[in-house]
This record gives C-alpha cells, structure tokens and sequence, in this order.
C-alpha cells in the first residue's frame, strides 16, 4: 500500500508544480502528511538532490521513495512525478506534430520564440545571481566562480568541448581554485 | 513496412544511449539538457532543427512537471513516435535514479564533504557558459527580425519583475506573433 501512496503522492506533486525549487514546499506538504519524512529530512533531501546530475524532482522522488520503501518506492514515486510529462506533454507533442506546418502555427511560433529566449536569458540571469552573488547582496559577490565561468566559456568557445568534457574541466578547477 | 519499423527502433535506442549519457550531465536546471540535445541531435545527427528544438523548450518550459522531463516527452515523440518517448524518457530519468539509489545510503558523508563543495562550486558555474552558448545557438532561429528582439527583452522583464508564470508568458507570445503576422499567408515554418 505504501508503494501506492508514494506513486499517488508524486502524482500530485508532479501536477502541482512547474518543476526546480517550486516543488519543495508540495514536497515538504505530502512528506508531512504521510508521517514519511520530517522537516530536516527534507531539507537533506532537497541538498542531496542539488549535489547530483538530473532534475530536482526526479532526485526527490527516488531519494523521498528509497527513504520511505526502498528501490521499489524509489520506482513508484519516480513514475508518478513523471505523470505530468507522459500525459499532458505527450498530448501537446501530438498535437504540434499534427499543426506542423500549418502557417498560423507559424504565427503563432514568431511570437513564443522570442519569449523561450527571454526565458533563457532569464535562467542565466538567476543561475549568476546565486553563483557570483550567494547571499543575494552586493557585498557577497564571489569572485572564483566568476572565474571558472569565463574559463569554461573560452575553452567552450575556441575547442567545442562537449558537456561532459566541460562539466568534468569545472570540477576540477572547483577542487583547484575554491 | 517492417524494415521502416526496425528502423525507428534503432533510431529509440540510439535516443536511449545518448539520453543515458545526457542524464549524468544535466546540472543547474532544465537549460542545460538544451547545450546537449543541440550538440548530439542537431549538430552530430541532424535529426531536428533549431526550430524544433525552440518550439519544444517553449511547450516544456510551461507545462507543469519537471522540465528536463517535458523536453524530453516532446522531443523524444518528434524523434521516434511512442518508442522514442519511452526511450528518452527512460534514458534520462535512469541516471538520476541510479545515482540516487546509490547516495542515498552513504549521504550525510557526501553532504558535508568538503571536496564535494569545492567541486559542486565549479561545476554550478560552467552551468552558466553552456547555457549561454546554447542560447547564442537559438538566437538566429528566435529572432527574424527587431520585433524579437522587443518581445525578448518583453519576456525577460515580465520574468524578472512579476511573478507571472512562464505559461502566460508563452502565451503572451503567442499572442503577439497572431496580431504581428496577422494577414502574412506564408507563415514561417
């Protein structure tokens, strides 16, 4: 029965959020309710969740269902975060395959994506605030991790390093320089 | 009929392999998945377009759900169909759970490890030149001529001073590209 009510629970998160830090405070609501986790525990979770590659709601839910069930409850609360995405984005991915091409779709894409690059521009806007500036004040500003960016970007820049490559570079100029 | 079937199902397992790979990579957010779906689908394979690839960003970016997620529902569907779905969903989702499955037996250790930190610090900051650069990449696809320009600047202002939510920013777009083009009866794509 626990299985299912972790797969429930992660339904509703899922549902209830637009993904990243917004999901903690359901998080925390549902953990509550359901006596599987305190407060701390929470908050272990969400700075475990940072630590590791993938979404934040996929990290949550498997470490949430490992906690509470084991490998089997972090399956069922991964598969329910993950309603979301299989049903109403499945729905949206068929209908754009059925108006592509369609010139009021085309419109229509003229206006959405000039809005997805200010979308972008204002995820790089956050992601400096809360890594060259850790306490949201001017007087915090941090230096090294400044550094390591413009690093990274040259070295993007001048020799087309994949992802993994860079990530793997950062680490270690993070061992190195911080 | 069947030889176009197998190869469709070469082609889901080929979005597993690289979806697995893109998982251990995906730090900071949903953006940074879009730096590598560019490299391994558009530059490498060519299996989509910027466009494409823009138009998915959009649709995920406000569906609820985790984000990384929605991407990769809409991109995998384009790519392959229903295979290509769980293919790219399975391959994405995979690394964080075993990754997580693993940390979570030994996690106070890795919490307060200062080698972690240290390398976390680094890591979180390349996040911002891959996105940047996979911006820079989308740019030509977004802008097509100053009006994008104008409701780019329209777009991050609404982010950054108001608490809307990005689907009502979308939607907002969506809104001036039909009153924009109004009357233009090619389209774009």
């Amino acid at each position: 029965m626990v299985y299912l009510n972790l797969f429930l629970a992660f339904v509703r998160i899922g549902f209830c959020s637009f993904g990243g830090l917004s999901m903690i405070p359901v998080i925390n609501q549902e953990m509550m309710q359901n006596g599987w986790m305190t407060l701390e525990e929470v908050a272990d979770i969400v700075a475990i969740a940072e630590m590791t590659p993938g979404p934040l709601g996929i990290n949550c839910a498997t470490f949430a269902g490992m906690r509470t069930a084991g490998i089997l409850g972090a399956l069922c609360a991964t598969f329910g975060v993950l309603v979301p995405s299989l049903t109403l984005c499945l729905m949206a991915a068929i209908f754009i395959q059925k108006v592509k091409g369609n010139p009021l779709m085309g419109h229509v894409m003229y206006g959405v994506r000039p809005v997805c690059i200010g979308m972008v521009l204002y995820a790089l806007f956050t992601l400096c605030e809360s890594n060259f500036f850790p306490e949201s004040t001017l007087q915090s500003f941090y230096f090294k991790p400044v550094l390591i960016s413009i690093v990274v970007g040259l070295i993007s820049w001048k020799t087309k390093a994949s992802v993994p490559v860079l990530i793997a570079i950062a680490a270690v100029l993070g061992l190195i320089l911080v | 009929m069947k030889k176009e079937k197998k190869a469709s199902w070469k082609r889901a397992l080929t979005v597993l392999r690289v979806m697995f790979k893109v998982g251990f990579f995906t730090w900071g957010g949903g953006w940074s998945i879009v730096a590598q779906l560019q490299r391994e689908f558009i530059e490498k394979r060519g299996w989509m377009t910027q466009e494409d690839l823009v138009d998915i960003i959009s649709v995920g970016r406000s569906m609820p759900g985790i984000m990384v997620m929605n991407v990769s529902v809409l991109f995998g569907y384009q790519i392959g169909g229903i295979p290509g779905v769980v293919c790219s969903v399975a391959g994405i989702a995979s690394p964080s759970v075993i990754v997580l499955t693993i940390v979570t037996g030994f996690y106070t250790q890795i919490k307060d490890n200062i080698y972690v930190a240290k390398a976390l610090v680094g890591v979180r900051a390349a996040v911002i030149p891959i996105i940047g650069g996979a911006a820079l990449k989308m740019r030509k696809t977004a802008w097509v001529d100053y009006k994008g320009y104008l409701i780019s600047a329209a777009a991050f202002l609404l982010c950054v001073f108001t608490p809307l939510h990005n689907i009502f920013i979308v939607l907002a777009g969506a809104a001036a590209g039909l009153i924009l083009q109004r009357g233009n009866k090619d389209g774009l794509s």
